[in-house]
């Protein structure tokens, strides 16, 4: 049977039916999967001192962030034993990181999560950090554990970059997912078995970019110090708390509801469609610790 | 004014210089076409893709202590399609320069002939305001010919017409990058097809009036039937329809076009701003 376009009369539908008239703008909520009962857990964590300048985390400060957030997320007193549910000493531990120039990981982010990861055991030189060459990194190819950590951004094609789009560097020929402005980015998440791999996802907003211009889709004038980190062990509820805070600051900066260009629908299509995790806001359990003013969410 | 033969060879590293303001070039010019365009830019490679590029030159400018700039000329092939994917983004002042052009936190954008061409720097401060600025001007001094823009464009009703609104493209992907319509390619476009979008505001209402001119009358009369079907099956004999939302949209089919008003504020405004474009296909 021929699959029925959707069209913008379904979300002006959804719309007209929701409490809330942002629905067109968040998301494409057209259920396509009766959906099990699902809950996600996800932690934001800010500090004002997070940065010792404009893109420039401090390392003390961001050690500290990543160990509260995530012995929080899986209710562990100290990080060494919350990181030895994520990893075993025999495990072999792949760090996805992000180089984009204007806004990467940094290497601070990605000494932290390593020096971790060698804490719960892990020998040094089973850890591997790398983000484009992926694909012909040993550590990454025999990889049983992943750790996704990358900045959000609003992005050219396929609306935000998030935790979903990082494993992108996995496929051969990224080009190939975008179609629908990525619409499906998630099912790359099971061709290339990351779903069960992947323990934890890390995204950055110590710096998050809320729009994009030009071909490089960058300027610092569209970049925040929002000083914080989102964690989940669920990467389809961390990008949509990620976008949710990025929409709210394109609120804020542009005094109006501006849609992200284009939408970030593969966020809710992972979640409807591909059932990668949870994206509807209602099923997330999102705690917040450490700095409030400016939180936007 | 005519677009550069294709015939025409220009060499694209002869259209930038070595210097500006004391940035110097970095010994090697980095070039990409459709194929390789991903490596450089990622996704939004699809852009430029989708308007047909052939060429683009990546040339970096650095000085001590300075951010660097970033110049990519992209050669678009024709002026329709340099105005087009200029026209993607046109957020920022206008900068003066080539056919048309913005400035925007530290980018310079302009086309001119059928070159589109990017000027960026990796932070903005005054230094590299003006940098981009003299760059600017020694690239669009050095492109010799101007180019037309697409008379599609011209079939769009001024009045109203949000300022720096109007977009020239080909596919649906770039359509639903400006104006979501479907999932689908319901409108049947493709590179060949040629389609202008405008975003009109009154009184904090805001609707959208699209034109697609499709390279034969039956291909269009394809297209706008697939466009009825699935997107408004509950269309009156006129083509109309009150949305959920309770604004209108209508469509029609005229020769070779297919025009389109989403968001109309009644139906009355969208009969009238119909007519309005059909009177201006007779007149191009």
């Amino acid at each position: 049977m021929k699959k029925r376009a959707i069209t913008r009369r379904d979300f002006l539908r959804v719309a007209a039916m929701s409490p809330f008239a942002g629905a067109f703008a968040y998301g494409f909520r057209i259920q396509e999967k009766k959906e099990a009962e699902k809950s996600a857990k996800v932690v934001l964590i800010r500090d004002k001192n997070a940065l010792i300048s404009f893109k420039k985390p401090n390392p003390g400060v961001i050690q500290k962030m990543l160990d509260d957030s995530i012995t929080t997320l899986l209710g562990e007193s100290d990080p060494v034993s919350a990181w030895k549910k994520l990893v075993k000493p025999s495990d072999i531990v792949g760090i996805k990181s992000n180089v984009w120039r204007p806004i990467p990981t940094t290497s601070e982010v990605e000494q932290a999560l390593k020096a971790r990861v060698m804490d719960a055991g892990v020998a040094e030189d089973n850890i591997g950090i790398d983000d484009r060459g992926v694909r012909r990194n040993r550590l990454f190819k025999d990889a049983t554990v992943l750790i996704n950590a990358r900045p959000a951004r609003t992005h050219h094609w396929s609306g935000m970059g998030g935790c979903i789009k990082n494993h992108i560097m996995f496929v051969p020929w990224p080009p190939a997912y975008h179609g629908d402005s990525c619409a499906d980015l998630a099912t790359l998440w099971y061709k290339h078995n990351l779903k069960e791999r992947t323990k934890l996802n890390v995204l950055l907003m110590l710096n998050p970019q809320f729009h994009g211009i030009g071909p490089h889709n960058y300027s610092d004038k569209y970049v925040w110090e929002y000083k914080g980190i989102l964690v989940s062990q669920d990467p389809v509820a961390v990008d949509a708390i990620g976008v949710r805070i990025l929409q709210a600051k394109r609120r804020e900066y542009f005094g109006e509801d501006r849609p992200l260009q284009p939408p970030a629908k593969h966020i809710y299509l992972a979640d409807t469609r591909h059932n990668l995790g949870v994206s509807d806001p209602d099923k997330i359990e999102l705690i917040k610790l450490g700095w409030e003013e400016g939180i936007l969410i | 004014m005519e677009d550069t033969p294709k015939d025409d060879k220009i060499a694209l590293g002869d259209l930038l210089p070595q210097e500006i303001n004391g940035w110097q070039a970095e010994t090697k010019d980095e070039l990409y076409d459709p194929q390789t365009i991903f490596d450089y830019i990622d996704g939004a490679g699809e852009v430029y893709r989708s308007y047909n590029f052939k060429q683009l030159l990546a040339r970096r400018f650095t000085k001590e202590g300075k951010p660097d700039i970033v110049a990519d000329l992209f050669d678009m092939d024709t002026s329709k399609d340099a105005f087009g994917v200029f026209t993607h983004d046109l957020e920022g002042e206008d900068a003066g320069i080539g056919q048309g052009s913005t400035y925007n936190g530290g980018l310079l954008s302009f086309w001119k002939d059928r070159f589109f061409v990017s000027l960026y720097s990796e932070e903005e401060t005054e230094d590299t305001r003006k940098a981009l600025f003299a760059l600017g001007e020694k690239v669009a001094s050095s492109i010799q010919k101007e180019g037309k823009k697409p008379d599609i464009v011209s079939l769009l009703p001024s009045e109203n017409l949000a300022e720096k609104s109007a977009h020239y493209f080909h596919n649906h992907m770039i359509l639903n990058y400006h104006f979501y319509v479907s999932d689908e390619n319901i409108l049947l476009l493709d590179q060949q097809t040629e389609a202008a979008l405008g975003i009109y505001r009154e009184d904090n209402e805001r609707s959208y009036i699209l034109v697609v001119r499709y390279p034969e009358g039956k291909k269009a009369s394809q297209a706008y039937e697939s466009f009825m079907l699935s997107y408004m099956p509950d269309a009156t004999e006129l083509g109309l329809v009150q949305t959920e939302d309770l604004k209108w949209t209508g469509a029609k089919l005229h020769q070779d076009f297919v025009i389109i008003i989403f968001n109309a504020p009644s139906r009355f405004l969208a009969t009238g701003t119909i007519e309005k474009v059909e009177d201006r296909i007779g007149q191009i």
